[in-house]
């Protein structure tokens, strides 16, 4: 089962290594969650439950920073409120602190269409400018993108 | 479960890896620079247009775990034989193979973790048209040397990073009483390395907070045995402390350095300098964005800041050097940055450039752009 779990995580998530994603999802929504795979156009979306209950949606993507893709991982509820942000896996040079707890957790409970700017809603960090500026983007379409599948019947 | 299965699963299930983003080499270009007016007061000082700096970055990935990154400027536009001014160097050039995130061995030209500007120093970064005064005579930015070392975060989430690195040292004999030790760097120009150097930083961040201490340690007599011999001979000893605050509208910024130059009157007497044994300074700075009142509702920043340098190239001297008053340096700074996008700074400041001997003294008003993407 858990080999299949991972599997199917792999074939989701091309660009972060499956033991994190399923760390990742397991942090978000607690442990012995079932994780399908849906298939919305080319995007591929994380569906969460446990038992009968549907606990949420993510899904993974990258985003360009400097030079290199960072690997993210966004999470909704049931309500399309956004849950977390997940820095999966962080190739740049500079600006890892995207990854810190404290910066991402700005991010929580947003919904979309919410104002998600930086210098605003989402404070920067010195010396990580390009990669908020990159994550923060990625994360407005991305939950904007989830909360409209969810809300179409796309997902469910 | 292992990482290499991991990764075998990835390629062999993935169809986004084909049209992907890290199966393939992957290069990226990227820039920055900034042209300057710059105006100063006094007799046959005309206001002089200079484009300060163009950079090309290229980056490229290997794969996901090797990256190659660099960053190679023309400095005052143009090179001409025979003639003075200009420079074609490379600002950095170096390997990363990234192990985990809490460890990547960095190799190449690097450039010295010491204080704000010298790792961070994009024209939309900073206020003001030129960098800091003390960020050329006190912190040699953009100091670059080449050598192996480590970067990361430090695990457990205290938001803690690191860098450390071996780099060749600097070399004593381009040492002065003006500049400090700006002209002993090496730049990656077959460096000696007959005194490696050891240098880091250590970083805490938060959302809109950032804090470092940085420093270097390292011999500079190079192989001159009249300065000292041994690895550390004629030691250069950097300590230094930085800020970074960004309260909503209001940011805030410091450095404050300290560096003991040990062996000082040895060096002043062979090269027929008169070179400090101390160099100290630092500056403060707050930025008020108006737009964050005029127009809430704008991306768009318009900082209106002022900045307060103080640092003297001789805060100690050894025996036999009389101390200048005119090198115990005090910069005021007041202007504006405006900023359409984050990456795009137009910028407008006045500075008057004072000295405790009261000669020397004059006023300068620049203009400038800059950008990076």
């Amino acid at each position: 089962m858990i080999a299949l779990t991972l599997l199917l995580l792999t074939a989701q998530n091309p660009a972060a290594p499956p033991a994190k994603v399923a760390a990742s999802i397991a942090r978000l929504f607690g442990p012995d969650v079932r994780v399908d795979t849906l298939r919305v156009d080319s995007a591929r979306v994380l569906r969460v439950s446990r038992g009968d209950s549907l606990l949420g949606f993510a899904q993974v993507g990258n985003v360009l920073g400097k030079d290199q893709p960072i690997t993210f991982l966004v999470a909704i509820d049931v309500a399309d409120r956004l849950k977390d942000v997940d820095i999966l896996v962080y190739r740049e040079s500079y600006g890892g602190e995207v990854a810190y707890e404290p910066w991402r957790k700005q991010f929580r409970g947003h919904v979309a269409g919410d104002s998600l700017r930086v210098g605003k809603e989402i404070r920067n960090i010195s010396g990580a400018t390009i990669s908020v500026h990159a994550v923060t983007l990625a994360v407005r379409r991305m939950l904007a993108d989830l909360t409209a599948w969810h809300r179409s019947g796309a997902i469910r | 479960m292992r990482k290499p299965l991991a990764w075998g699963l990835l390629c062999a299930l993935s169809p986004c890896l084909s049209r992907g983003l890290l199966a393939q080499e992957r290069t990226t270009v990227g820039g920055y620079g900034e042209v300057h007016y710059t105006n100063a007061t006094g007799p046959n000082t005309p206001g002089i247009a200079n484009l300060a700096r163009f950079v090309v970055y290229l980056a490229h990935g290997f794969n996901d775990r090797l990256a190659f990154r660099s960053e190679l400027e023309v400095e005052n536009a143009k090179l001409e034989g025979g003639k003075a001014g200009g420079e074609v160097s490379l600002e950095q050039a170096y390997l990363d193979y990234r192990v985990a995130d809490a460890l990547t061995i960095r190799t190449g030209l690097v450039l010295a973790p010491i204080g704000i500007i010298n790792e961070t120093h994009e024209p939309p970064t900073f206020n003001g048209v030129g960098r800091p005064g003390f960020d050329h005579d006190v912190i040699p930015t953009t100091w670059r040397e080449i050598g192996i070392g480590a970067v990361g975060t430090i695990p457990g989430g205290a938001g803690l990073a690191y860098r450390v690195y071996l780099v060749n040292g600097l070399k004593a004999e381009g040492f002065d009483a003006v500049e400090g030790i700006r002209e002993g760097r090496q730049e990656g120009q077959n460096a000696s390395f007959t005194n490696p150097s050891f240098t880091g930083r250590l970083e805490w961040a938060r959302p809109g907070l950032k804090i470092g201490g940085s420093f270097w340690y390292g011999g500079s007599a190079d192989t001159n045995t009249a300065v000292g011999t041994g690895t550390f001979a004629a030691p250069v000893t950097l300590l230094s402390a930085d800020a970074r605050f960004d309260l909503g509208a209001l940011a805030l910024r410091g450095v404050i350095t300290n560096i003991r130059i040990g062996d000082a009157e040895a060096v002043n007497t062979v090269f027929g300098q008169s070179i400090g044994s101390r160099i100290a300074g630092g500056y403060l700075e707050g930025a008020y964005d108006v737009l964050h009142l005029l127009a809430p509702a704008s991306s768009q920043r318009l900082r209106a800041f002022a900045r307060y340098e103080r640092y003297d190239t001789q805060a100690d001297v050894p025996t036999g050097v009389t101390r200048d008053p005119s090198l115990a340096r005090r910069i005021t700074t007041m202007g504006l940055t405006y900023k359409p996008t984050w990456n795009v700074a137009f910028k407008g400041d006045y500075q008057l450039v004072r000295n405790a001997a009261g000669v020397g003294e004059y006023d300068v008003l620049s203009l400038g752009v800059g950008y990076q993407f």
